[in-house]
């Protein structure tokens, strides 16, 4: 509530071609918690907005050698500890038996674990965002700055995007 | 459609050359291969059919593989392979040779299957059952109906692709997709029977239901190891620059990467129901391949062809990486050679794996007359399919993170 009730500036193309260029110019003037919006992937727009590669994959990982673990663990504990079981003559601890399920829960932990650090990098679930355009998920494509920018100055801001070739530039709510 | 300026702006790859080096090493592969091969038979029939047997599978599979790459970017009407297509075409230059092989290998074949000899079958019941399929003249038979199918498919599919080359019209484009369509489906039947026959029927009390998708999961993961060996190659030279970038081969790469993991999951799927449900009759495949050091030889497939090719493709930047690609690309293909070998040598030598120059001269006769056939079919022809219509679609190939 104690925040601005701008949360910064949005500038809308009408052409996905032209707002990969702007995007690429807005990142030259030194912005960098922007965020280009568009109804489909723009091809280059990574690139243009200076977007690194995300860290989910470590994340996947990671969990899946700890998934690995916790699999190989849960089954020689049950199946030689704590309960011995004989099947089919088998070795209590046997590896090609356990294989499956090894697999299975290191594939269980790595996708839970990419979509919690999913949702906790992307502040995800966000409840009821400002719409800058309705038409931005089917044929605009909007930069929006942040005023959380250290450059950041709505005049500045909205003298840039209009040179820029903006359609049109919005002060939007904050998220 | 960008598709529509290919006449305004030409696509020129580079003229792909066989260097002094590359000839020399196929010239004397197929000398020296020769040489080997005529001795090991003069001093050794039995093991050099096997070593023959192992080569021809090998290099077959490969010639195979490019055609169903080939077929499979048809079907899918893929636009980001068409600069790498040709390199996979040009693989099936070996299928008339693997044809001559295969009737190379008939002429040995009373060397490597019990089931020619009329006196074992007779006193034995379970061949006795088999003996309808299992005989000479339906596997003659067999042999011919495979080559004359793949042969056909080969000279339709990569002949419309070659014609397109010179007058540029999309119907072929359009041709291939019907064809391809048949040719898969005459594929996963007759590969999943050749390989029952070359290969399974070496041990004809033995059965896995799994055995030609398990062929077909090594043809395909040396496939596209190969097939990144000759793309490296060429970019290296120059011939497709502009044409195929460090995209292409991230993609390539994920191929690569998915085939070693399918390989390494129809190889385990095989093995678990047969550990599992321990019957003997089924157990004689693993049982011979524990003996003594061919347990070595399992575990380094399961090592070498899968876990260590798998962590060295994880990364992003291992797929876009030409050198580090080319290093799992030989990792791969030395370990299908091992991969066929573990399937044919425990039927000759149920304790000791061999591998010396019986072994080589086989497989440098057959690998210097692939090289061969491939290169001559790239020097003859163009690098990249320059008139295809989504070719600007392969030129601009981006991966996204």
């Amino acid at each position: 509530m104690a925040k601005s009730n701008t949360g910064g500036i949005a500038g809308i193309w009408l052409d996905d071609h032209e707002c990969v260029v702007a995007a690429g110019k807005v990142r030259e003037a030194g912005f960098k918690k922007f965020d280009a919006i568009t109804p489909f992937p723009v091809h280059g727009m990574e690139e243009a907005i200076g977007i690194k590669r995300s860290f989910i994959p470590y994340v996947t990982f990671a969990f899946a050698l700890i998934g690995l673990g916790a699999g190989t663990l849960l089954q020689v504990w049950t199946s030689s500890v704590s309960w011995p079981l004989n099947v089919g003559g088998k070795p209590f601890v046997s590896g090609p038996a356990f294989a499956p399920i090894m697999f299975e829960i290191m594939i269980l932990f790595a996708a839970l674990s990419s979509v919690v650090a999913l949702f906790a990098i992307c502040r995800l679930p966000k409840i009821n965002p400002p719409v800058i355009d309705p038409d931005l998920t089917c044929h605009k494509f909007a930069i929006f700055i942040s005023s959380e920018d250290s450059g950041y100055n709505a005049e500045r801001c909205e003298q840039l995007l209009k040179s820029l070739g903006a359609v049109e530039v919005k002060r939007v709510a904050h998220y | 459609m960008a598709a529509s300026n290919h006449s305004t702006s030409p696509v020129n790859p580079g003229h792909f050359v066989a260097g002094k080096g590359l000839r020399t090493l196929y010239s004397v592969a197929i000398f020296l291969g020769t040489v080997l091969f005529a001795l090991g038979l003069y001093k050794d029939q039995a093991r050099a059919w096997h070593g023959f047997l192992t080569s021809f599978m090998y290099w077959t599979d490969l010639a195979l593989g490019g055609l169903f790459f080939v077929a499979l970017q048809h079907v899918s009407k893929a636009g980001w392979s068409v600069n790498v297509r040709r390199i996979a075409e040009s693989f099936t230059a070996f299928l008339p040779i693997a044809a001559v092989a295969a009737v190379v290998l008939l002429l040995g074949s009373k060397n490597l299957y019990v089931w020619l000899d009329p006196e074992v079958v007779k006193g034995d019941a379970i061949l006795k059952g088999k003996e309808a399929y299992l005989n000479m003249t339906f596997f003659v038979i067999r042999m011919v109906v495979f080559f004359a199918l793949w042969l056909f498919f080969s000279k339709k599919i990569v002949g419309n692709s070659l014609k397109q080359d010179a007058d540029g019209d999309a119907k072929w484009t359009l041709k291939n997709v019907p064809l391809s369509v048949a040719f898969i489906i005459v594929f996963s039947l007759s590969y999943s029977l050749f390989s029952v026959d070359t290969l399974m029927s070496l041990q004809p009390h033995w059965f896995s239901t799994i055995w030609g998708v398990y062929n077909f999961a090594g043809l395909i993961q040396s496939f596209f190891a190969m097939l990144i060996i000759f793309v490296v190659y060429s970019m290296k030279k120059g011939w497709l620059r502009g044409l195929v970038s460090e995209d292409h081969l991230h993609d390539l790469g994920k191929f690569l990467k998915g085939f070693t993991v399918f390989m390494a999951y129809i190889g385990f799927s095989q093995f678990l129901l047969i550990w599992y449900a321990n019957l003997p009759e089924e157990t004689i495949f693993y049982l011979a391949r524990s003996n003594g050091w061919w347990m070595t030889i399992t575990f380094s497939l399961l090592i070498l062809k899968f876990a260590v090719p798998f962590l060295l493709l994880l990364p992003r930047w291992a797929k876009r990486t030409p050198n580090h690609l080319v290093m799992v690309s030989v990792l791969i293909l030395i370990m299908q050679y091992v991969d066929i070998h573990w399937m044919v040598y425990p039927n000759l030598d149920p304790y000791t794996p061999k591998f010396a120059w019986q072994e080589i001269g086989s497989f440098a006769l057959l690998g210097g007359l692939f090289l061969w056939s491939v290169t001559n079919f790239l020097t003859k022809n163009k690098l990249v399919p320059v008139r295809d219509p989504r070719i600007e679609e392969s030129i601009h190939h981006h991966v996204a993170y």
